[in-house]
């Protein structure tokens, strides 16, 4: 994980002015991306587009009021329903909580198993998952989108289908994620002193008793660090939700996508699209805010894997 | 304990994995590849069953060598990957750098506002570039120029003819390094936290200057890191193309100077044309290039430091 | 209670062998202690018995049963670790009582049977609370206390007081000592403090590269150690050893500066016998005795006085015999100065010879 040695022994490298003048020039590299997001971000509590420092405005809840309301244009007309919007919002946290349980369920007891157990291809598999992981998900999609089409055409009876299509929208996306929360998990499981596990053999415990009583318990912020990126991929899907969800079945992600490739940019009002995409931050400003450490640690220790 | 013991206790650990991985990667392969020997298109599956050899291939061959869009597609690929590749891996280097330099708050502060492109779902991040660019004088870029008096009327920045291709090219490499370069940052920046503080506080002792230690310590430390890092980014950028859709399918570039052979395969499968037969084929070239790009990143990567063995004979 | 053998056991890890062709009987009822430096293979012996690991080749016997295949749960065996491995999310209570709900004990009997074990560890008062919230001592009890309380027919101790500072390890010491006794379980302990293994263990074994390098009481392994590495190893300061020249022309000597050792009997029979040029000598700070006038009734050292260390029971001195440093201990009113000529006066019977290729005590051999 993150070595943390350097600042307790010396203070930082670079001090005094010269700081001063690097942190500046951080923050001219760093312009362009906390303009773009103070832009989305102000403009949705704004009555125009704040899209640059100069631009006078009045802060405002009309947008978020509008967005709720189903009120996406300047006209005020009425597209959307309140209930509609909110199964919009709704279809997206099912999504993100969808692939959530699956990855969890998927990679846990896997992870175990690479970090505590003796088998054949134990190595093999695990480069493999690797490899999976940096696979072209777009050849991936080709095959899972017929894969879908197939099934759903032969064998799901029409009432079924959109359940269906949630289901698969949520397996196949959560298996984009497995080989990676593999990896983070096992590095968790990894740091679990085996003496532990040992003791639960010896007073007569199976494996399952071990995973479940004497390492699980222990590695609950390494649970927690893949939930959320189990989460916030579900909740960031565009692409899946988009081919696999019947059109009638929107999420914040496809809304917006509709919004803005259907060419009605002249009456979406820019400001309402402002709000409804702060809202689709929401969960990753909240995760930065709370859980900042263990997002980095987590990153650093499951990339390098 | 016997063996067979042993395995059916693993096998069930594995299971859930097990069954996601042949259900989402391995058979999926399989059914790409077979797609890429059929005729396929808009999702006829009566024609799954029929095949057409290596058709999809002599067209895919034939796209590329005779096609003005076919060899665009390639030119596209080549600047994207290749200058993407640079700022994500240069601009990882100086960021990690950077912030490993400074104090510890402010740095933490930058890491986090340099990781939030890669957690800011999809949409958003598209949405935030669809202001940024917007070709009024209400876009953010528009603003900024028109106020420092570098243009006088605004432009559609990735769409106006005059400025393709590397208008285009400029805003795909821009917005996907954006989202790249927190990689290697973060993976240099721990590299450098790893290294053990009596090495700088000797060097500091010895009177090295921060440059030198940058300068002999940290970059030649990370140097395997460095190699690392630009094999794996590179292969994760011939194969992305989540940003490039949005960017395309809005309209915030070009629609052919900003789609990449993975986006191709993209939206010839489920664009307007729909030809999954081609789209097929063209990813059995990216599968072919990724795994080739994988295997080497297996290569160079540490394997076997990295990766406890289990202990115990239980 | 069960007697434990292993039979010709050898555990390689990869290319390393870790154990190597051990043959070793423990006692029923006793206290053993498995003793060596770090990475002699004492560790891996240890979860060999429990069944952590599997031999590489060779079988394990309790009670002449052979168990070499059995899972470490049907060994019934109890086992400390180091770290004490106290599972962190249990309370003190139910980390005693895992291995009793494990074998899915009635309530009533789990209940009665964690009280009385604590009692009799006095750790009674702390059942509620969490391991992180009881001290490295308490923390060895709840260990020991989950150990014993399934009443295992043997109880494994891996270095079980080394996270303890140095005032409560010689506590627990003889506690845990007392405790074995009282119980008269098989107990096997292991560590790599030689005072620690002398104190408690009715047996000594001292074990380096993974082989036996002598097996026995305290005593006898402390008073006669079959070779250099034993005698370097136990004893605080351990033995000395320094290589002398051979002198078999009349009689069979050594040729100590300032002095002469002929030994008698059988060793000067051995001594001729090896016909080498050098042999080690050897002997215990303690049997040694300093003078400033050379006496006629030992075997005669002459040294330099190197250092003075006054430990208040005692005094050692460290003095330099043609190029070694001996050290001796001395009554605690000895006083010196550096660089000062003394002689050094070793008892006939406490003098040790070794082979120096095979370091093999040359009394012992045979």
């Amino acid at each position: 994980m993150m070595g943390n040695g350097k600042n307790e022994l010396m203070g930082p490298l670079v001090t005094g002015y010269k700081s001063y003048i690097l942190i500046g020039v951080l923050l001219l590299v760093s312009l362009p991306l906390i303009l773009a997001y103070s832009t989305l971000i102000i403009t949705s509590f704004a009555n125009t587009i704040v899209s640059n420092p100069w631009v006078k405005f009045n802060f405002t809840f009309d947008n978020w009021i509008a967005f709720f309301r189903g009120e996406l244009s300047t006209t005020h007309a009425r597209i959307y329903t309140t209930g509609e919007i909110l199964r919009m919002i709704g279809n997206t946290v099912i999504v993100a909580a969808g692939v959530t349980a699956v990855v969890l369920g998927g990679s846990a007891t896997s992870a175990y198993a690479y970090s505590r157990m003796k088998y054949r291809w134990r190595k093999g598999s695990l480069k493999l998952l690797l490899l999976l992981h940096a696979f072209p998900g777009v050849a991936l999609i080709v095959g899972v989108y017929t894969i879908y089409y197939y099934t759903l055409v032969k064998y799901i009876p029409p009432q079924s289908r959109t359940l269906y299509s949630f289901f698969f929208v949520i397996l196949a996306r959560a298996s984009l994620e497995i080989p990676m929360s593999i990896w983070i998990l096992k590095g968790f499981f990894d740091r679990v002193p085996w003496e532990l596990e040992w003791s639960v053999l010896i007073d007569g415990g199976s494996r399952w008793t071990a995973f479940r009583h004497a390492v699980l318990p222990l590695v609950k912020p390494g649970i927690a660090a893949v939930a959320i990126f189990a989460f916030l991929a579900g909740w960031e899907d565009l692409i899946y939700v988009m081919i696999f969800l019947p059109p009638n079945q929107k999420t914040l992600a496809t809304f917006i996508e509709g919004q803005l490739a259907s060419g009605s940019l002249e009456t979406s009002y820019l400001p309402i699209m402002a709000a409804a995409g702060t809202l689709y931050l929401l969960p990753t400003i909240l995760f930065f805010i709370f859980t900042q450490r263990l997002l980095l640690e987590t990153m650093s220790g499951g990339l390098k894997g | 304990m016997k063996l067979g013991h042993k395995l059916s206790n693993a096998t069930f650990f594995l299971l859930p994995a097990i069954i996601l991985i042949a259900a989402f990667y391995i058979l999926p392969l399989i059914v790409t590849t077979w797609i890429s020997f059929t005729p396929l298109r808009d999702w006829k599956i009566s024609q799954l069953t029929e095949f057409v050899e290596l058709e999809n291939y002599r067209a895919l061959y034939k796209f590329v060598t005779t096609h003005p869009l076919g060899s665009l597609v390639l030119k596209t690929t080549i600047v994207f990957v290749v200058f993407t590749l640079i700022v994500n891996v240069l601009g990882g280097l100086l960021l990690a750098i950077a912030t490993y330099v400074i104090e510890e708050r402010v740095s933490l502060g930058f890491r986090l506002l340099w990781l939030i492109p890669r957690m800011t779902p999809l949409a958003v991040f598209g949405l935030i570039w669809y202001y940024f660019f917007y070709g009024s004088p209400q876009g953010t870029l528009n603003a900024f120029l028109l106020k420092l008096g570098l243009i006088d009327q605004p432009t559609f920045w990735g769409t106006d003819p005059n400025l393709l291709p590397w208008s285009a090219w400029s805003i795909i490499i821009f917005v996907n390094g954006l989202v790249g370069v927190s990689y290697g940052m973060i993976i240099f920046y721990s590299a450098f936290k790893s290294l053990p503080p009596e090495l700088l506080i000797a060097a500091k002792v010895d009177g090295a200057s921060t440059w030198q230690i940058v300068r002999h310590i940290l970059i030649p430390m990370a140097r395997w890191h460095l190699v690392f890092v630009t094999v794996w980014q590179l292969l994760s950028l011939v194969t992305s193309y989540t940003h490039l859709f949005v960017l395309v399918d809005w309209r915030i570039v070009d629609e052919w100077y900003g789609t990449t052979w993975a986006l191709f395969v993209f939206t010839e499968a489920f664009g307007t044309v729909k030809n999954q037969g081609l789209a097929a084929a063209a990813a059995v070239i990216l599968v072919i290039i990724g795994s080739l790009l994988g295997l080497l990143t297996l290569r160079i990567m540490r394997f076997d430091k990295i990766t406890l063995e289990p202990k115990g004979d239980i | 209670m069960v007697s434990v053998q292993l039979v010709k056991v050898t555990k390689r890890f990869g290319s390393v062998v870790a154990v190597n062709n051990v043959d070793l009987e423990i006692p029923d009822g006793r206290f053993t202690a498995l003793l060596g430096p770090s990475g002699s293979g004492k560790t891996t012996l240890l979860y060999l018995i429990a069944g952590i690991y599997r031999p590489t080749r060779g079988k394990i016997l309790f009670d002449g049963k052979d168990v070499t295949n059995l899972k470490p749960n049907e060994r019934n065996i109890g086992l400390v670790f180091q770290n004490y491995a106290l599972y962190p999310h249990m309370k003190v209570y139910d980390n005693i009582s895992f291995p009793l709900r494990l074998a899915k004990k009635p309530k009533s009997f789990i209940d009665k049977k964690v009280r009385e074990i604590a009692a009799m560890l006095q750790i009674d008062h702390l059942l509620d609370r969490y391991p992180a919230q009881l001290s490295g001592g308490q923390q060895q009890r709840v260990a020991l206390a989950r150990a014993l309380v399934k009443e295992p027919s043997v109880l494994l101790l891996d270095e079980p007081l080394s996270n303890l500072d140095a005032m409560l390890r010689l506590k627990i010491r003889s506690e845990l000592k007392r405790l074995q006794k009282d119980l008269g379980i098989t107990a096997i302990y292991v560590t790599h403090d030689q005072s620690e293994a002398l104190a408690m263990a009715d047996k000594v074994v001292v074990i380096n590269n993974g082989v036996i390098q002598q097996e026995g009481d305290p005593h006898e392994v402390y008073r006669n150690p079959r070779n250099v590495f034993v005698a370097s190893f136990i004893g605080s300061p351990p033995a000395n050893i320094f290589p002398v020249k051979v002198d078999l022309v009349e009689e069979p000597c050594v040729i100590l500066p300032g002095g002469k050792y002929c030994p008698k009997g059988i060793l000067a029979e051995r001594l001729k016998n090896l016909g080498k040029e050098t042999v080690l000598f050897g002997f215990r700070p303690e049997d040694a005795t300093l003078h400033e006038v050379p006496r006629h009734d030992g075997i005669i050292m002459e040294g330099e006085v190197y250092t003075i260390e006054p430990l208040g029971r005692e005094v050692i001195v460290t003095l330099k015999v043609d190029g070694n440093l001996v050290k001796v201990i001395a009554p605690p009113t000895t006083t010196g100065r550096i660089s000062q000529r003394v002689y050094i006066n070793v008892p006939r019977d406490k003098a040790m010879l070794f082979d120096p290729d095979t370091e093999k005590n040359l009394r012992l051999i045979g």
